[in-house]
């Protein structure tokens, strides 16, 4: 009677347990529905993986919302470009009202509104400034589009200089400068994208001289192409599309003065260069050998085609994240190209976009700029986000040890996650265990890597079994050799007697 | 059956394979092949491609074991074999080739053994190879592939007597052939399928009428 009523207990509370953990799951599962978008990957075979969520939406943030010396600040009005300072303050371009909005690092509350500035003793004021960037010397530098100049102020909105007017032999005689998006390196350099400039990126040095284009995308012209070029006649020639190189979209510096800018790129395989200080393209493709932003982009609709990546912000560490205004996504990689996580898309809801035109990264914060909503949407890492960036600086250091704590973690989020995998497999094979390295290596597909793996575990069995192999072989041989002797014996035998 | 799979046809299987020209030639005019085997060595074809493709080491196989359906892949298999075959036959019976249907089935079958003998080699090999070893496994289905490929032009050229040069020709026609085959076969099948859709819209008309 006892028995059968612990029996009877222990029955009760494995169910009520069963109970919990579908409990727990199902809020696991509702809280990961909260973002109104998927979180995905591709993986070795470039098939679409989905992953657990690894950024979501904090708030987004209007310009109504928004008080400055008692007065709310209105609407922005198509706003184009934030910045982030070394103070942690946000700048934003508020293009439609001719002013620079300064945000505090909560993007609470406005710290300072810059309209206007001395210029010379006279108030001069901005027209549509586009871009903007804080220099290392926490120098703000605006692309004041429709004035065709590049303002250069202090923080308090003191003029430093005025960049304009760029001559050279390789422009127009009556070229129109309209800045556009603007970046500054360690040695104030200017790089800066112009509207209608297809030659690269302008540069100009720290005196405010334009010293040469930067980065010139080559235009590629397929053979079919060229084909019908030749065989078309000079009148259709005429009447033919361009073959112009593809403007740039967005740009940014990281700390080793490299420049990172995005370009649309309609074969949706590579959008973004690593600029080296000569201009070249330093970037690494990563396995699939595309930084293009997705890799399923077939189809007929609407919603089919190329990513266009319109703005990129490098975050530290040699990762860097692109901005997709086609379908409203965010692709983040890291240096060696490998895809880290996608996530975002269009609609209405919080965490998707309208027209996103600008991300900017602050630790483990993304915002995104939509220009046709003028509002700002905070982004912060999950778990899983801040766990993968976190994995990815300690590799970038060289501390694959340290990482291969991080990736475990990740593997426990999402354990088909290859670059973890790969990472742990990595370890492993360092630290000489090379059966587990075989084991996390071909889960995290890396063939090469495996393969080493996989030779010294091999040559490893060799090596300790050696004395058996020879034995067996020595074992073998004799064998045979007697078998031969004693048959040709009995045969001999039987000749004898025939 | 019994005598189709007897010890002597095997041991003359053996024989084609090392000795192509004189084998072929006793097999269109002696019965000393045997169609049930040439077909078994098609099947088991079939099946080495499936596990080269399956159970090739990590090292050398980029192949999604998702994506593999062994018995797709036999159904395949056959009826390429069979389209070359009634493809080879129908073009050498206009071109004097003496080949019997059962010769040509009997050379391709005998012929593609190698091919399936360096997979299953193939396969084996890439279970102790590494990185930079992988030539070798490269190298035997090469090998097996480029003796099946041999094997079996020597026996067309064998069972229907003729030169080198035709028989080169004949086989390019055969390839045509087999793409005719595959057209009329669609083309069949699409007006059938018309056929059918016009009578059972005609008694649906009538009987919701």
């Amino acid at each position: 009677m006892r028995k059968k009523f612990l029996h009877g207990l222990s029955k009760l509370t494995a169910l009520l347990s069963v109970f919990v953990l579908v409990g727990m799951s199902f809020t696991a599962r509702v809280a990961a529905a909260d973002e109104p978008y998927d979180t995905y990957n591709y993986d070795d075979r470039e098939d679409l993986t989905y992953t657990p969520s690894a950024y979501e939406p904090i708030r987004s943030i209007a310009g109504n919302g928004l008080k400055y010396k008692g007065e709310s600040i209105g609407n922005f009005v198509t706003p184009q470009d934030i910045c982030y300072s070394d103070d942690g303050n946000l700048y934003l371009a508020d293009t439609g009202n001719n002013r620079i909005v300064v945000l505090n690092n909560g993007m609470t509350e406005v710290v300072n509104i810059i309209d206007s500035f001395d210029n010379n003793g006279v108030k001069d004021s901005f027209k549509s400034p586009y871009g903007v960037c804080i220099s290392e010397k926490g120098q703000l530098y605006v692309a004041d589009s429709q004035n065709h100049r590049i303002v250069v102020l202090e923080k308090d909105g003191t003029l430093v200089r005025i960049v304009e007017n760029p001559v050279s032999q390789s422009l127009d005689a009556g070229y129109v400068f309209v800045p556009l998006k603007v970046t500054v390196d360690y040695a104030d350099r200017i790089y800066c994208i112009a509207q209608n400039m297809f030659e690269g990126i302008m540069v100009f040095e720290t005196n405010g001289e334009f010293s040469g284009f930067f980065g010139t995308i080559d235009v590629k012209i397929t053979l079919w192409e060229k084909f019908w070029k030749r065989i078309a006649t000079k009148e259709e020639r005429s009447k033919q599309q361009l073959y112009i190189p593809t403007e740039f979209t967005g740009i940014d510096v990281d700390a080793d003065g490299f420049i990172y800018a995005t370009n649309i790129d309609s074969a949706g395989v590579q959008a973004v260069r690593r600029l080296n200080p000569r201009g070249e393209d330093v970037i690494k493709k990563g396995e699939n050998k595309n930084v293009g932003g997705d890799l399923w982009v077939n189809g007929q609709s609407q919603y089919a085609g190329a990513s266009q990546i319109t703005d990129v912000v490098y975050r530290n560490k040699g990762i860097y994240t692109l901005l997709d205004r086609k379908r409203g996504r965010i692709f983040t990689y890291d240096h060696e190209g490998n895809l880290l996580y996608i996530f975002g898309g269009l609609g209405t809801q919080l965490g998707t976009f309208n027209t996103p035109v600008a991300i900017e990264a602050s630790g483990d914060t993304l915002v995104v700029l939509d220009a046709y909503r003028a509002e700002l949407t905070v982004f912060n890492a999950t778990q899983y986000g801040s766990l993968i960036n976190d994995a990815i600086a300690l590799r970038y250091d060289g501390d694959e040890t340290l990482a291969v704590e991080k990736w475990r973690e990740v593997l426990r989020l999402d354990e088909n996650n290859e670059l973890a995998n790969t990472g742990i497999g990595k370890a492993y094979l360092t630290a000489g265990d090379n059966k587990n390295a075989m084991k996390y290596l071909k889960l995290g597909m890396d063939a090469e890597y495996y393969s080493i793996a996989f030779r010294r575990y091999r040559n490893q069995v060799l090596a300790d079994n050696l004395s058996y192999i020879l034995t067996g072989a020595a074992v073998i041989i004799i064998a045979v050799v007697v078998f031969v002797r004693v048959r040709n014996k009995k045969h001999g035998k039987g000749g004898e007697k025939a | 059956m019994k005598e189709l799979f007897s010890k002597e046809k095997w041991s003359y299987f053996g024989y084609t394979l090392t000795h192509p020209m004189d084998g072929f030639y006793w097999i269109r005019h002696k019965e000393y092949g045997s169609v049930p085997i040439a077909i078994l060595m098609v099947i088991l074809f079939s099946i080495s491609f499936s596990l080269n493709r399956l159970y090739a080491s990590f090292v050398v196989n980029e192949t999604d074991p998702r994506s593999v359906n062994s018995l797709t892949e036999l159904a395949g298999v056959l009826v390429l074999f069979l389209l070359v075959c009634v493809g080879n036959w129908s073009i050498t019976c206009l071109m004097d080739g003496e080949g019997r249907f059962k010769d040509i089935i009997i050379a391709v079958g005998y012929g593609i053994t190698p091919a399936t003998v360096g997979y299953v080699l193939a396969t084996l090999l890439s279970r102790v190879i590494a990185d930079n070893e992988q030539a070798f496994y490269g190298l035997v289905i090469a090998i097996g592939i480029a003796y099946a490929v041999i094997l079996v032009l020597m026996g067309i050229m064998q069972v229907h007597n003729y030169t080198l040069g035709k028989t080169l020709i004949t086989l390019f026609l055969t390839f045509v052939a087999v793409l005719i085959i595959i057209f009329l076969a669609l083309l069949l099948f699409n007006l059938v399928s018309q056929v059918i859709t016009f009578f059972k819209s005609i008694y649906l008309e009538l009987i919701f009428r």
